[in-house]
């Protein structure tokens, strides 16, 4: 089987956002960046199916923040090819409707027979990428992903996870576009040894793609951190002091007997 | 001429034949058993910094190694904590020594040097004390085994216990009864020839009484001849001039030792018999055997013969068969583990060695010393006796580690264990090899070796090398030097370079690889906690400063430290000395990364240190945290072994096959810092913060103004402090300037008990099965002490563990747990 990851970055909440000047989006310069996390689960679910099936696993991502190191480790993690794709802007990341072309350009001439994705990033937790991206390639698409099967060369069964633990099971032909909500383990460790080597041995091949026009149909109009409500109470003081507040408030509620 | 030792008394020159036949063979069958066995080693790769061996011990007995290995190996002393061990270990090795060598130079004496060439040492008063030697040294084999005896049918301590996995076939050989049955029957020999020269005195002083009757019809209830064995001296030389009736205890005496003297000399002995001389010479000097020889003269001379006889020959097989199995059982030890102790290497403890920088996935990928190591095992246990691991129910004991390692490498032919890796099967390259190998056929090595055990897995399971703690008790404790902790963390290299951790490793492990940092935490808020608390926090990059505080993970960001390190801080700034930091740029040190087998993430981590601290200006480098220090003091070398950057090139070139285009990216490719002059710790002191304190209490930098006189405390000493760097008095001092009542643990100083963070235990989950943690036992064994309020730390991991601990315990109210600095604190500014 051919499959093909999408992975992003996205900023490290580990550092407070800061909003840039304009107030309109984030300062990206102070921010740090690392591999969206279901992304590398979606990678993670891709290594499996190869170790299962056979078949090649090739990973893509835009130019943008640390992508270098995550290819890198994808590599070594066991990706047959990786891609980096160069749209003219190194300092920001595309909107998820100009991105989804982009990847559409390099996929085609690839012909994977399945195509993974994160369903959601930091920035874009209503998962429009995936779809999009379905949309433009014209194959069956289905997201919110925790297990993939092989059920013949022609489909797969996916299980699908609603709300309320309940699963469902699709049979999907290929092609297809899959949202990975989670691997079916976790994404594993690559060592960094394991990484300096991929970085000697395995090479990424650069492609220049063509940016789609930016249809702007809705607009940013205010970014900024969420002011305390007045239903929040900030508890202060020393962790024992927080600790016993939080333990009287559980109490309070009923939540201790 | 004086008197000498009759050898061979009263065995048949048949015997003696096959005795002397027996000797080449026995020798070849060891010498052949030797080379079997020390072949195994060479299964192993080059030991990093040995060089040719030759040119390795040169320079080890140059650096006194000699000195010290004859107290270690020929006096055992590594065994001096146990006494009683000690002297059964003396006793039984010094006891075979001496009655080899003895026997050794007897044989030689007799049948070389007199046979050949009529020269013999062992005469007279020489051959009296040499016969008082071995016999007391027989007696010292004797209470050495009665020792071993006793321990083991008595005491039955459980370290001593069979191993679960059988070394060898020869396993169950019993060791000990054999060296007491040879013991035994030596003097049960002796004592029956002993007995047998009195029955000739007794006819040669009744000959003499009863001198008028004809000599040669003596008393009809002395058996005529010996049966069975002619004397050819008698028949061979027929004297003329000598009566036909000759005595007949002279015949006996001609029969049974005669033959191995020239008449001059058997007319001397006889004479000397008949002037009343004892038959041996020596036996008044032999105490046991003259004892056994009273015993046993009641005797009838031929049952004495025929005994003796039956016994010279089972104590000779019984000796062949303790030689011949030597380097089939353990002990072979007698070689390995001296040999083991001569060529130890000469480097810190605490610098571990790194052979194999993708770890141990085969016996191949130990180094040949590894091996020699691991093959020198006694099976004593005593590691298995002081491993955190194994007392708490870890699934860990070094010792069946080293024997399991140690059965799967006897088991394992030279040539499979030597050979590659199995490739994927491909019959079509058979002959078209480049190396050309004799192999041919079938089966090649490659694919022979695949129906060995697994080294990982079958032999030794993932769970048991990360239930390590790298506490290096077990190594400290090792008669023998074997380093168990480093082939465990060979082996959890491998076990990270497949990937295979466990998800709380991996977390921090990626934190690490991303932030420097276990917590995943901001690097930016590595100081957070001093600024926070008002405590002046400068940069050392950009102002000098006398001293660089290297802060280390847990003093920086577990809030249950930072207490502790506040305190540290104000002592600083009371000190008068000026102190900076690396601020967002120090990253963990990487000394539990290394240990936990992630060595890649651990050179970054390093080489990250070694670019920050370039840009620092400080006259010395100290830190709170004993991990850190260990590491920076013993493993941030400029050369040759740990020269940044060096392993990395070779890290990399291991595990890429065949080199294509390379690229490389700036965030992981840090480059090489060293050279010896521009090394950023060149000239600069490494200190553990206890160590200032010791020293500015003594100086009166830091006058102390309450004397805690109030307080009882004990002490926990940190492994990597104390027995990775020998630092127990400094804090000892400490607590005596406090004033405070220190009471010692039963456990410490070098016997200190790991409280289970080290070699990244910490970040693991806890180890399934275990009924209770070391910290926990370890607070168990505080209390014990009468009235102790105080257990007192150095290490921010301790207080972590232990604070955790006395909660789990339940004893939060009954013992505090606090780091020195905090209670220095309290004396030095009392409010």
């Amino acid at each position: 089987m051919k499959i093909a990851v999408v992975i992003r970055q996205v900023p490290d909440l580990i550092e407070p956002l800061e909003v840039d000047s304009t107030g309109k989006a984030l300062d990206l310069s102070s921010a740090a960046f690392v591999l969206n996390e279901s992304d590398d689960h979606a990678l993670e679910q891709a290594l499996l199916l190869k170790e299962k099936h056979g078949g090649s696993v090739t990973v893509l991502g835009i130019d943008f923040g640390d992508v270098d190191s995550s290819l890198y480790a994808a590599a070594a993690k066991g990706a047959d090819q990786i891609i980096k794709l160069l749209w003219g802007d190194p300092n920001r990341t595309p909107p998820p409707q100009q991105a989804a072309p982009m990847y559409a350009e390099v996929l085609r001439p690839l012909g994977p027979d399945l195509v993974l994705v994160g369903v959601q990033a930091h920035d874009e937790l209503d998962g429009v990428l995936p779809a999009e991206l379905a949309v433009c390639l014209g194959w069956p698409y289905v997201g919110v992903v925790r297990g993939v099967q092989a059920a013949n060369g022609k489909s797969l069964l996916v299980c699908k996870e609603f709300p309320g633990a309940v699963m469902a099971q699709f049979e999907v032909r290929l092609p297809a576009v899959l949202g990975i909500l989670g691997a079916e383990q976790p994404p594993r460790y690559v060592p960094v040894s394991r990484i300096r080597a991929a970085m000697k041995t395995a090479s990424i091949a650069e492609q220049q793609v063509a940016v789609p026009p930016e249809a702007v149909r809705v607009e940013v109009a205010r970014l900024y951190p969420p002011a305390p409500t007045e239903r929040a109470e900030m508890l202060t003081g020393s962790p024992e002091e927080v600790a016993s507040r939080i333990a009287a408030l559980l109490e309070e509620k009923g939540l201790l007997r | 001429m004086t008197f000498t030792r009759p050898l061979m008394w009263n065995v048949p020159a048949t015997a003696e034949l096959i005795f002397y036949l027996l000797i080449p063979v026995v020798l070849v069958v060891i010498i052949w058993g030797i080379v079997w066995r020390i072949r195994k080693w060479t299964i192993g790769q080059p030991e990093p910094g040995v060089g040719s061996l030759a040119s390795y011990v040169g320079r080890l007995l140059r650096s006194g190694r000699l000195a010290e290995w004859i107290r270690t190996a020929l006096f055992q002393g590594r065994l001096r904590p146990d006494p009683f061990a000690l002297t059964m270990h003396l006793a039984i090795f010094w006891g075979m020594v001496v009655l080899f060598l003895g026997t050794a130079v007897a044989t030689i004496d007799q049948d070389i040097a007199h046979l050949l060439f009529h020269w013999q040492i062992l005469r007279g008063k020489l051959y009296q004390g040499f016969e008082l030697v071995l016999d007391l040294f027989g007696v010292v084999l004797l209470v050495g085994v009665g020792f071993a005896g006793y321990r083991r049918l008595v005491q039955r301590p459980a370290r001593l216990a069979a191993p679960t996995r059988p070394v060898s076939f020869w396993d169950s050989f019993p060791f000990l009864r054999l060296l007491a049955l040879i013991a035994i029957t030596g003097f049960l020999v002796e004592g029956l020839r002993l007995a047998q020269g009195f029955h000739l005195e007794a006819q040669v002083r009744q000959t003499q009484t009863g001198q008028q009757t004809p000599s040669g019809s003596l008393t009809p209830t002395q058996s005529p001849a010996v049966p069975g064995h002619q004397a050819p001296a008698n028949l061979g030389s027929p004297s003329p001039e000598q009566p036909i009736s000759k005595p007949i205890w002279q015949t006996q005496w001609l029969a049974l030792a005669g033959e191995h003297w020239d008449q001059q000399h058997q007319q001397a002995e006889l004479e000397r018999i008949q002037q009343g001389g004892p038959v041996f010479p020596a036996a008044s000097w032999a105490p046991v055997g003259w004892l056994l020889g009273k015993l046993f003269q009641n005797a009838s001379f031929p049952t004495l013969q025929t005994w003796h006889q039956l016994l010279w020959w089972i104590h000779a097989l019984l000796a062949f068969l303790f030689m011949i199995a030597i380097p089939w059982t353990k002990a072979f030890h007698l070689i390995s583990s001296p040999l083991n102790l001569l060529l130890r290497a000469n480097r810190p403890v605490g610098q571990l060695p790194v052979a194999a920088p993708s770890g141990v996935a085969k016996l191949r990928d130990f180094t040949w010393q590894q091996l020699m190591q691991i093959d020198s095992c006694t099976w004593c246990g005593r590691c298995q006796d002081v491993c955190p691991g194994y007392q708490c129910g870890f699934p860990l004991s070094p010792k069946e580690f080293v024997q399991a390692v140690d059965g799967l490498l006897l088991r394992s032919p030279v040539r499979l264990a030597k050979a590659a890796v199995p490739q994927a099967p491909s019959p079509g390259l058979s002959g078209s090899g480049p190396k050309g190998d004799s192999t041919g056929g079938s089966a090649s090595p490659a694919s022979k070796a695949s129906s060995l055990p697994d080294l990982h897995g079958q032999t030794v399971s993932a769970d048991k090398l990360w239930a390590c703690c790298t506490c290096r008790a077990c190594e400290d404790i090792c008669p023998v030097g074997i380093e168990q902790p480093r082939a465990i963390i060979d082996m959890r290299r491998h076990l990270v370079d497949q990937g295979q951790v466990d998800e709380n490793l991996q977390e921090a492990l990626m934190n690490l690889q991303r932030y420097g940092n276990s917590f995943g935490q901001s690097p930016r808020k590595r100081t957070e906690g001093l600024q926070k608390a008002g405590l002046p926090v400068k940069d050392a990059r950009k102002h000098p400063v006398e001293f660089l505080w290297f802060l280390g993970d847990y003093a920086a960001y577990d809030p249950r430290v930072l207490e502790a390190t506040q305190a540290m801080a104000r002592l600083f700034s009371m000190a008068g000395v000026s102190v900076g930091f690396l601020m967002d740029k120090e990253q963990n040190a990487g000394n539990d990364v290394r240990r936990v087998g992630e060595e890649g993430l651990f050179e970054m981590l390093r080489d990250k240190n070694l670019q920050a601290l370039a840009a620092a200006q400080c006259q010395a480098i100290v830190t709170t945290d004993p991990h850190s220090y260990n590491t920076l003091k013993n493993e941030y070398l400029p050369s040759p072994n740990g020269s940044p950057g060096e392993n990395i090139a070779d890290a990399a070139a291991l595990s890429a096959d065949g080199g294509s285009c390379v690229s490389t990216d700036a965030a992981l490719q840090t480059k090489p810092t060293s050279t010896d002059d521009q090394y950023p710790l060149a000239g600069k002191s490494i200190f553990h913060a206890v160590e200032l304190l010791d020293r500015w209490i003594a100086d009166g930098r830091l006058p102390i103004r309450r004397r805690l006189e109030h307080l009882t405390v004990t002490y926990h000493d940190p492994c990597y402090l104390g027995r990775y760097n020998g630092i127990y008095d400094p804090p000892r001092r400490v607590l005596a300037w406090l004033g405070v009542r220190l009471l010692e643990m039963p456990r410490n100083r070098e016997n200190s008990f790991c409280c289970g963070a080290g070699g990244g235990r910490i970040w693991m989950k806890d180890m399934p099965g275990i009924h209770v943690r070391p910290a926990e036992k370890r607070i168990h064994e505080a209390l014990q002490l009468p009235g102790v309020q105080v257990l007192v730390v150095a290490c921010p991991k301790d207080l972590v563990m232990f604070q955790d601990a006395v909660k789990t315990v339940g004893v939060e109210d009954r013992l505090k747990v606090l780091d020195i600095s905090q209670l220095v604190l309290q004396a030095v500014n009392p409010e």
